[in-house]
């Protein structure tokens, strides 16, 4: 009996912190169904003349759940209305999807031969690896900018794309996975006398399928949500991507902000439920040796 | 023959990865270094270490690297121990765990961009949290304006790498034997004696493996304090990536690239423990 509640509250303890996880969420969806006026209305923090003759001194921000009207307005402005939303939203995937496919060959390549390969230094480079990892964006943008100032790509979407495939989380994570599967699979086919290249088509990146959607989901959710490159790069704004346009709208245009972060996040989120398996999966192999 | 053959092919399938690694970030960082000995970027005279002691006499360098500090110093444990207690009540849980796990995990998912006017309706001085302290009766709070904006940033960071953390103590737990737990009960010992004998000896390679993953993220916060608080948050907030991003942009690369030398050296450090760490508990 005692045992039963326990489990019972326990329950109800975690269902109440996930709801407050996901609160945020909950009050961008349901306020992209209000009105512009009616985002105005709560949002503002501006006095109107009413509140003066009322004596009322401070304007507050109120958020509300449930939209007094339920209206497709933020949605129909976003969506229809103003195409350059959807240029933005373009311009994301442009960047993104180039860097996820790359990443995710060049680690794959990579952590295969980091498991293969037998060489005395081998750790030590991995650990390079490991360390340019560690480092914040903001360490690497010096390196990023000269070395796209000597290949002339500073005003192309390469100078954010390059670095992008070639960063070293993918391996990181792809040879913890591979860590994972047994040794005999490797040396089974190449007793058989099989090629390296032909397990690794056939037998080991067909078993890798977490680790692949789990690094695909990682880097496409880190260049989605891209800011300080584009802020570097990418001066014209036809070329921006939506990350930086929500920050602007942000400051002014707040009537559609909360339609246009729904359409953004909605991608991630719908990766995430397809996914969430899969990622598990791949993350927690991240942290074998 | 064979032999010849283990050796080489291995390698081709490093070559583009390496290749690509040496081009975008060894070798422009070692181009980079020679800007760490001069006055200013172009025709710059040769100044020996002067930079790094200009740098640790910089006000705004030792408080970024203060604030950083004090950050993960904050951060990391409180993610820790809130991200165990939640992964250990999923984990007696019966089923939906993979529902509640996905509750966890949606805002790391979710991105900056797309949360930033909630967090800044969130916490603005006539914002919403403030709205709900004045119906109490309570004065408005300066929650961005003041030293309390570290601890929202702390806030949004928990909020944010949770679910990560979550999912990796979530694989740690199952994998201990539950024989164990049954031979201590029989021993008689206690719940608390259970968790800290059994359960956190055996989570200590994953404990390693979420603090080096913590390291990563506590630097990716600069993000949403830039796109809440811009250039110049206030001071408790001025991080050592806020100091990095500034010099670059007032083109003062010897500065930053120094500062840059300094975290190479202090992460250099950090892994090289940690990995000793890592050997030791496996």
């Amino acid at each position: 009996m005692k045992k039963k509640m326990i489990h019972t509250l326990n329950y109800m303890a975690l269902f109440l912190l996930g709801i407050l996880f996901i609160y945020p969420l909950i009050v961008t969806f349901t306020n992209s169904f209000m009105s512009e006026k009616e985002i105005m209305l709560h949002y503002s923090t501006q006095l109107s003349l009413f509140d003066v003759l009322e004596g009322i001194k401070d304007a507050f921000v109120d958020m509300k759940l449930i939209p007094d009207q339920v209206s497709g307005e933020q949605y129909e402005e976003v969506l229809i209305a103003q195409p350059s939303f959807l240029v933005l939203l373009t311009n994301s995937m442009k960047i993104t999807f180039p860097v996820v496919i790359g990443n995710v060959l060049v680690s794959l390549l990579s952590a295969y031969g980091f498991t293969l390969w037998q060489w005395k230094y081998k750790e030590a480079l991995f650990r390079l690896y490991v360390i340019v990892m560690l480092m914040p964006l903001q360490a690497v943008i010096v390196p990023n900018y000269i070395i796209a100032d000597t290949l002339q790509i500073k005003d192309s979407n390469l100078a954010i794309i390059l670095p992008g495939i070639f960063a070293p989380f993918g391996t990181f994570l792809l040879r913890q996975n591979m860590k994972a599967m047994s040794k005999e699979y490797f040396e089974a086919a190449s007793v058989d006398g099989a090629s390296i290249g032909y397990i690794f088509l056939y037998i080991v990146v067909p078993q890798m399928k977490s680790g692949i959607s789990a690094l695909s989901i990682l880097v496409f959710i880190e260049y989605w949500n891209l800011v300080e490159q584009a802020v570097i790069f990418i001066k014209e704004y036809y070329r921006e991507p939506l990350s930086v346009y929500l920050s602007r709208i942000a400051e002014g245009k707040v009537g559609l902000i909360f339609a246009a972060s729904c359409v953004y996040m909605f991608v991630p989120i719908w990766f995430l439920i397809l996914g969430q398996k899969d990622l598990e999966k791949g993350i927690e192999l991240s942290g074998i040796k | 023959m064979l032999k010849n053959q283990k050796m080489d092919w291995p390698f081709l399938f490093i070559l583009p990865s390496l290749l690509g690694f040496l081009l975008f970030y060894i070798c422009p960082f070692l181009t980079s270094l020679r800007y760490v000995f001069v006055d200013k970027p172009v025709n710059g005279n040769f100044v020996g270490m002067q930079n790094f002691i200009d740098l640790f006499q910089s006000k705004s360098y030792l408080n970024g690297l203060k604030n950083t500090l004090i950050f993960m110093g904050i951060s990391i444990p409180v993610n820790i121990v809130l991200s165990l207690r939640i992964s250990l009540m999923i984990h007696k849980m019966t089923g939906q765990k993979e529902l509640f796990t996905l509750l966890f995990l949606i805002p790391l998912v979710i991105p900056s961009g797309s949360m930033l006017y909630f967090w800044k309706m969130l916490f603005d001085y006539n914002g919403y949290v403030n709205n709900l302290l004045f119906r109490i009766g309570i004065d408005n709070v300066n929650w961005l304006g003041t030293s309390l904006a570290r601890y929202v940033m702390i806030g949004v960071f928990v909020w944010k790498s949770l679910g990560y953390n979550i999912v990796l103590f979530l694989s740690g737990l199952s994998s201990i034997p539950k024989e164990y737990y049954a031979a201590a009960k029989v021993d008689g010992a206690s719940e608390i004696q259970e968790f800290f004998k059994i359960t956190l000896v055996h989570l200590l390679p994953t404990l390693i493996v979420i603090v080096i993953l913590s390291i990563i993220d506590s630097f990716k916060i600069f993000k949403e304090i830039y796109l809440i608080a811009g250039n110049y948050p206030h001071d408790s907030i001025y991080t050592l990536q806020h100091f990095m991003n500034n010099m670059f942009h007032s083109l003062n690369y010897q500065k930053l690239t120094t500062a840059t030398c300094v975290l190479v050296l202090a992460i250099t450090m950090s892994t090289q423990i940690l990995f000793k760490l890592e050997k030791k508990v496996r």
